[in-house]
């Protein structure tokens, strides 16, 4: 197989793009030497200020530094050079370390653009593309101009082999030349799928649920604020609010720590809302031809288009605020990104719909997961064992407890015993939300405690599946079963029978194969 | 679930997997026994802190301490043949099927046109056996390598090229 993902050292000469056609070439915008000699300015800044103030060194310090920084950008943006050609993305940088990327266009997930506030005043795109690597973006392109990037773009994605549309309609072959059209091809009608509201947005900020974030930036500020020795001084001040507050009268000493707390809780709300809202200003969905476009941002825009063919999975997500009032989120991954259930990647990238009605989220599924809307998914609940085996789990986590804390409490360790009805409670819950099911090309999944999150996997997209049996499971004759895809964290299925388990993994695993025979 | 579940594997790995992970894991078990036994127990028993706490607890610890000792090195001897006894893999018409575990039973099935690459890892001990691991990857990042050890090289060979002719150019 010919990866990718590792630079190919290359003769240095121009024979390397002879013969092939070369759709789009470039370099990348000259204003990225302004930019970088910001940049340079401000990495130095520190070291200048140092340089007046303590010692005189560190100005040379700075100035080496300065200069490196600019000679590194000059030499890289002299040297930068992209070509695409009917089947691949080739990138050649560096000077004294030359190296060469090839990256075959059947190989690319996906491609995001982004720019920043500065970058737009200047017209300038970063343009990012992804590959299965799993290491996120494979090459960036810092700083094309938009008229660049999005002939890059719309020749990519016409020069996209067939094979790439749909999981069962395949038909590239792999050493046949595709035929791609020279050029931007003709735009294809857009379909709106989703435009985010201001109030989908002030809602997406006020049920974000990440005050936790927050307390890390109060953390974050406190430890800055103490090594600058600030808090010397601040000392005699908090000692007198502290004695001034003693003073106060209780009921009146509660109200203001009430007041505190609310005041901090609405300062995090805010910045929350207020995060939201720039990060994902103006969020429109669009499907243009088989490919989804995503467009958001109000001080650093993104754009990331993401070819349906590509989805790994969909995730409607809803945090237990967000079930109560009704709405969720909905995400997808894509072979290469990665992260966990819940978690939230920078930048967003993954996000396909900021927030929405429930019912909505699910009603846009089909735009997302071609042929989902013919597929009838029987539901199963899952294993009523599950419940026994929490609290087993409970149980045993309780004997460990008491009897670790007996010898020091006394009878008190027996408070440990409270953690069976908690894990008992906790397996109800668990079993009310989980249910699964599966129909002929997608898998569905449906998970959580409080919350719920519902995930629907292409079963073409299955890279492998592993049953699972503790040692309880063992005991109980139930498993788990796990399934990988190439995006994303893999998605587990908690308790099934251990026959339902196997049987269910061969016909995910038979599909799978099948759908890899059909690709090939 | 209307389908019967499927049989299971049943090749098993090379019969001197089992002194090779005895002497792997053995080794490394050894030495921390050896360790705990003659380092951390003098360092314990004139510990300078609790002196007087420690003084009517120690002979316990002690016996505790080499319970764990004993324990770590009849694990290193018995862990082996058991798990060689679980062990099964097979090549299941377009999939390879692995089955192991002691505590934790895993089936593990992996297309093979799934499959990004193939490695064959052989570690100093395990060339002394003539054994190799198999380790073959798929796309993702997390838990997308699946390994089967224990096999004679020959046969790791063999299986490698199966692989890589089965599976053609693979796509996503």
């Amino acid at each position: 197989m010919t990866d990718a993902s590792d630079p190919t050292p290359q003769p240095p000469g121009p024979a390397a793009d002879a013969g092939a056609d070369v759709l789009a070439r470039g370099h990348l915008h000259p204003a990225i030497l302004l930019l970088r000699f910001v940049d340079a300015l401000r990495q130095s800044a520190f070291p200048a200020l140092v340089g007046f103030a303590v010692d005189r060194w560190f100005l040379v310090v700075a100035l080496v530094l300065f200069l490196l920084q600019l000679g590194h950008s000059v030499v890289r943006y002299l040297t930068l050079e992209y070509t695409l050609t009917a089947d691949e993305l080739r990138i050649r940088e560096g000077l004294l370390h030359r190296q060469e990327r090839r990256i075959p266009l059947d190989r690319i997930q996906d491609l995001g653009f982004e720019s920043t506030l500065l970058r737009r005043g200047l017209g300038l795109v970063v343009v990012m593309v992804e590959t299965a690597s799993g290491r996120g973006v494979e090459a960036r392109l810092d700083a094309l101009s938009r008229e660049q990037a999005e002939h890059l773009r719309d020749v990519l994605l016409a020069a996209r082999p067939a094979h790439a549309d749909g999981a069962g309609a395949v038909t590239g072959e792999v050493g046949g030349d595709p035929a791609p059209r020279l050029g931007p091809p003709p735009q294809q009608p857009e379909w709106l799928v989703h435009r985010s509201t201001t109030a989908e947005l002030l809602g997406r900020g006020a049920t974000d649920l990440r005050l936790g974030a927050f307390a890390v930036t109060g953390y974050a500020a406190w430890e800055f604020a103490d090594q600058l020795g600030f808090f010397g001084q601040m000392t005699g001040v908090l000692d007198d609010l502290q004695r001034w507050l003693l003073s106060l009268p209780p009921w009146l000493l509660l109200t203001v720590l009430t007041a505190l707390l609310f005041s901090v809780m609405a300062v995090g709300l805010v910045t929350s809302t207020l995060g939201n809202l720039v990060q994902f200003h103006g969020f429109m969905l669009v499907l243009r031809g088989d490919v989804l476009l995503r467009r958001f941002g109000l001080l650093t825009t993104r754009q990331k288009t993401l070819p349906r063919a590509r989805v790994q999975r969909v995730t409607v997500e809803q945090t237990w605020l967000r079930r109560l009032l009704g709405f969720a989120v909905v995400k997808a991954d894509s072979a290469g990104g990665s992260r966990t259930d819940g978690q939230d990647t920078a930048g967003g990238w993954d996000v396909v719909v900021p927030l929405t009605r429930a019912t909505t989220a699910h009603a846009l599924l089909p735009a997302l997961l071609p042929g989902i809307e013919h597929t009838t998914f029987s539901w199963h609940p899952g294993s009523k064992k599950l419940v026994l085996r929490t609290a087993l789990q409970g149980v045993l986590l309780a004997a460990a407890a008491t009897a670790a804390m007996w010898w020091r409490l006394g009878p008190m360790a027996l408070f440990a015993l409270l953690l069976v009805p908690i894990w008992t409670l906790l397996g109800v819950l668990i079993w009310r939300n989980l249910g699964w099911a599966r129909g002929d090309d997608f898998f569905a999944l449906q998970h959580g405690i409080i919350g719920r999150t519902f995930a629907c996997v292409p079963t073409a997209k299955v890279q492998a599946v592993v049953v699972r049996q503790g040692p309880l499971g063992q005991l109980l004759g139930v498993a788990e079963l796990t399934v990988y895809v190439a995006g994303g964290s893999p998605t587990r299925l908690p308790d099934l029978t251990l026959a339902d388990a196997r049987a269910l993994s061969r016909q995910l695993a038979d599909r799978a194969a099948r759908a890899a025979a059909a690709d090939w | 679930m209307a389908d019967a579940p499927p049989p299971r594997p049943a090749r098993r790995l090379a019969l001197r997997v089992v002194p090779y992970w005895i002497l792997g894991d053995g080794l490394t078990s050894l030495v921390l026994a050896a360790l705990a036994w003659f380092l951390l127990r003098p360092w314990l028993a004139d510990n300078p802190w609790h002196k007087d706490q420690w003084a009517e607890w120690w002979p316990i610890g002690e016996r505790v301490l080499l319970v764990l000792c004993l324990m770590l090195l009849a694990l290193a001897v018995l862990v082996p043949p058991i798990n060689y006894l679980r062990w099964r893999y097979d090549f299941r018409s377009d999939l390879l099927v692995m089955r192991y575990g002691i505590l934790f039973v895993e089936e593990r099935t992996v297309p093979v046109r799934r499959m990004q690459h193939v490695d064959l890892s052989r570690g100093p001990i395990e060339r002394l056996f003539g054994l190799a691991t198999l380790v073959v990857f798929t796309a993702g990042n997390e838990g997308s390598a699946f390994r089967v050890p224990g096999l004679p090289v020959q046969l790791a060979r063999e299986l490698r090229d199966r692989i890589v002719q089965m599976r053609g150019d693979g796509r996503l």
